[in-house]
């Protein structure tokens, strides 16, 4: 960015192979120092579509976004699912590295097609609200564009700014979310990528047989298993299925992980979601696809009252993160704080903990949805107390003096409790990524098996946390949505398509043993640069309080011991 | 009394069928009961019922022993998350 230059490199042998998280670990391993300031000239901020990634693979429109997270000060992979993705990997790209810092203090979209890349000034886009530029910006560059972007969040160099795509009716809402990269593009001056596939030479593959063969395996797998087939958990519910599953469990963290029930959960669940969108009818839809090609389809859009379109999309953790754990049981506010997030281009995640630790030192009332509200507007109009809630719980928390904040290495923690379900405390604790759900889906093994004949596994928690984390690396490289998991993890020859439809796009011969060993490289890749950057064992920690204060209904505390915790890599 | 909360299509075994509430219903449990008892007590179908079974919070098989005073979340086959992975470990 400091000379506005867009500059086609031909990828190296070495990174052949990769695709997604291994892909931009690789160029942020190489290529970003440690110690730099997350917002300064030496961060780097890559995007990687996975390996199947604009091919018709089924539900593989994934986009990696990589960097140094100003939020946790380590390395971060955040991704999301958008046909922005899919055009990126159709004009042959494996990746965009965005680099510098622009001299003068403004912001730039950047054109991508066919053609090559040019610098557009983003000026009449600037300031706005994403729900007002996305219409304008598809008005301009056509339709069948894919866009990237940073909302004021993201322009005001908050640490909990997203980056946001549009999703398969080009609204400002698929988010890779989690970890701040949307203010170091802010600091960079790129406000938008906008890409034009049009004609586009599409994604090569090697074996056209091998490929077919395993995308069939894997639609078979992801079509016949309850959670992922039409029809099922998912795709009738979406993600919010999971809200009277948690709260049943006693692991749905409720009012800043101080209860762990809600009892508004029924209220805010996926099957009100769904009953909401059938009895008001309209624009309301459950089954809604994030990207074209995704044949789960958990996404949704909430209608207000009157059937006209209010939000999308209601998933399980953003209704969670304004919902339980700021003790709301209204949908149409928590449908109106997931709004003013996709528009201030926030991580929901973070913006809700943020909102609950800031109810915690009283700015408001558990339960307050319209002062949530106003909270949320303070960011939007970045004010210094909007500043302070923009830069996450961690950061709200120490200026209020909160001593319940939810993190590790300052990332708050999503929708699952680790006092009920230790197996994600483990991986919140040992994740590269800071407390994160998705960097390993411990959750149904570690409920599973507490009585009558269900089958306790056995592997040792430890193993658990490092395998799932591993396997999860894995399919963020792949570029298929970590969805795909509830189906291949259970049906072997879904797993054995996901791995096959890879080898047909590189012409590979791996196996399914491939998949811990990818894993594996990716995570090592990942800690070698948190240790340079500071990382020690001390930041593979819960927060002190998980370890005393006993969570009802379960009342249990945190009790894995440290030593559990740091074989989790180094067993 | 066992207190049973009933989610999705088993909601008709309540008097509650408002998915934004919860669907309860107070069964007698006696000496030997298990979860499947309970189930057949209340004339559900096993066919319908998932593997999401929560007794007091904890995932359980219909053969886990129920006891007066416990709470039982029952999800149907439709409705389940939580699911049995077989993954293979690693060495």
């Amino acid at each position: 960015m400091s000379n506005l230059k867009a500059k086609e490199e031909k990828a190296p042998e070495e990174v052949k192979n990769m695709g997604g998280r291994w892909l931009t670990d690789h160029i942020v391993c190489d290529e970003v120092d440690p110690l730099c300031n997350p917002l300064g000239p030496n961060n780097k901020v890559v995007f990687a579509p996975g390996i199947v990634t604009g091919t018709d693979a089924p539900s593989s429109g994934r986009i990696s976004v990589g960097g140094k997270s100003p939020l946790t000060g380590g390395i971060k992979e955040a991704n999301a699912g958008t046909a922005f993705s899919q055009k990126i990997a159709r004009l042959g790209y494996k990746a965009i590295v965005v680099e510098g810092l622009p001299k003068e203090k403004k912001l730039w979209l950047l054109k991508i097609d066919k053609d090559g890349a040019e610098f557009l000034p983003a000026d009449e886009w600037t300031g706005k609200g994403l729900h007002e530029v996305f219409p304008l910006l598809f008005n301009k560059f056509g339709e069948n564009v894919g866009i990237s972007a940073i909302g004021v969040a993201g322009e005001r160099l908050m640490s909990s700014a997203g980056i946001c795509f549009n999703d398969i009716d080009n609204r400002p809402s698929r988010y890779a979310g989690r970890g701040g990269l949307g203010a170091v593009l802010g600091s960079k001056g790129l406000k938008f990528i906008v890409v034009d596939d049009k004609g586009a030479k599409g994604v090569e593959i090697v074996d056209k047989d091998a490929f077919k063969k395993g995308t069939k395996k894997l639609t078979e797998a992801l079509t016949t298993h309850d959670i992922t087939k039409p029809g099922g958990s998912l795709n009738t519910y979406g993600t919010a299925v999971l809200v009277n599953i948690m709260n049943e469990a006693g692991g749905y963290p409720t009012r800043n992980f101080s209860e762990g029930r809600f009892e508004g959960a029924a209220a805010t669940s996926g099957e009100a979601i769904h009953d909401i969108c059938n009895e008001r009818g309209g624009a309301g839809k459950t089954g809604h696809p994030c990207h074209p090609g995704c044949i789960i389809q958990c996404s949704n859009v909430y209608p207000r009252p009157d059937g006209t379109e209010h939000v999308s999309c209601i998933e399980y953790e953003s209704d969670w993160a304004f919902g339980a754990n700021c003790g709301i049981d209204d949908l149409d506010a928590i449908a109106d704080l997931i709004w003013l997030s996709n528009d201030y281009g926030l991580d929901t995640i973070e913006a809700g903990g943020t909102i609950a630790v800031a109810m915690e030192a009283q700015l408001a009332e558990f339960g307050d949805g319209p002062k949530a509200i106003e909270l949320m507007k303070e960011i939007g109009e970045g004010t210094p107390l909007g500043h302070v809630l923009g830069s996450g719980a961690a950061t709200t928390g120490k200026v209020f003096g909160v001593v319940r904040v939810p993190g590790v290495k300052g990332q708050n923690m999503p929708a699952y409790e680790p006092r009920a379900v230790k197996g994600i405390g483990m991986v919140y604790a040992t994740s590269t990524m800071g407390a994160d759900h998705t960097a390993g889906y411990t959750i149904a093994p570690e409920i599973l098996g507490v009585g009558g004949e269900a089958d306790p596994l056995d592997a040792d928690k430890a193993a658990l946390a490092r395998g799932f984390q591993e396997a999860t690396a894995f399919i963020d490289s792949t570029g298929y949505c970590l969805f795909i998991a509830f189906a291949v993890l259970d049906i072997p020859e879904g797993l054995e398509g996901t791995v096959e439809s890879c080898n047909g796009v590189l012409g590979t011969d791996w196996t399914t043993d491939d998949i811990a060993r990818i894993g594996r490289e990716v995570l090592d890749k990942e800690l070698e640069f948190n240790k340079a950057a500071g990382f020690t064992k001390a930041h593979d920690r819960l927060p002190e309080f998980m370890k005393y204060e006993k969570l009802p209904p379960h009342n249990t505390v945190f009790d894995v011991p440290d030593e559990e915790l740091d074989k989790v890599h180094r067993g | 009394m066992i207190e049973i909360h009933l989610y999705g299509k088993l909601r008709r075994f309540t008097d509650t069928l408002d998915p934004k509430r919860e669907s309860t219903l107070l069964v007698p449990a006696y000496e030997g009961d298990t979860i499947r008892d309970i189930i057949e007590r209340i004339g559900m179908p096993m066919d319908e019922v998932g593997s999401n079974i929560f007794l007091n919070g904890e995932y359980s098989h219909p053969s886990r022993p129920v006891k007066d005073g416990d709470r039982l979340g029952i999800f149907p086959d439709d409705m389940q998350l939580l699911y049995k992975w077989h993954f293979k470990k690693e060495g």
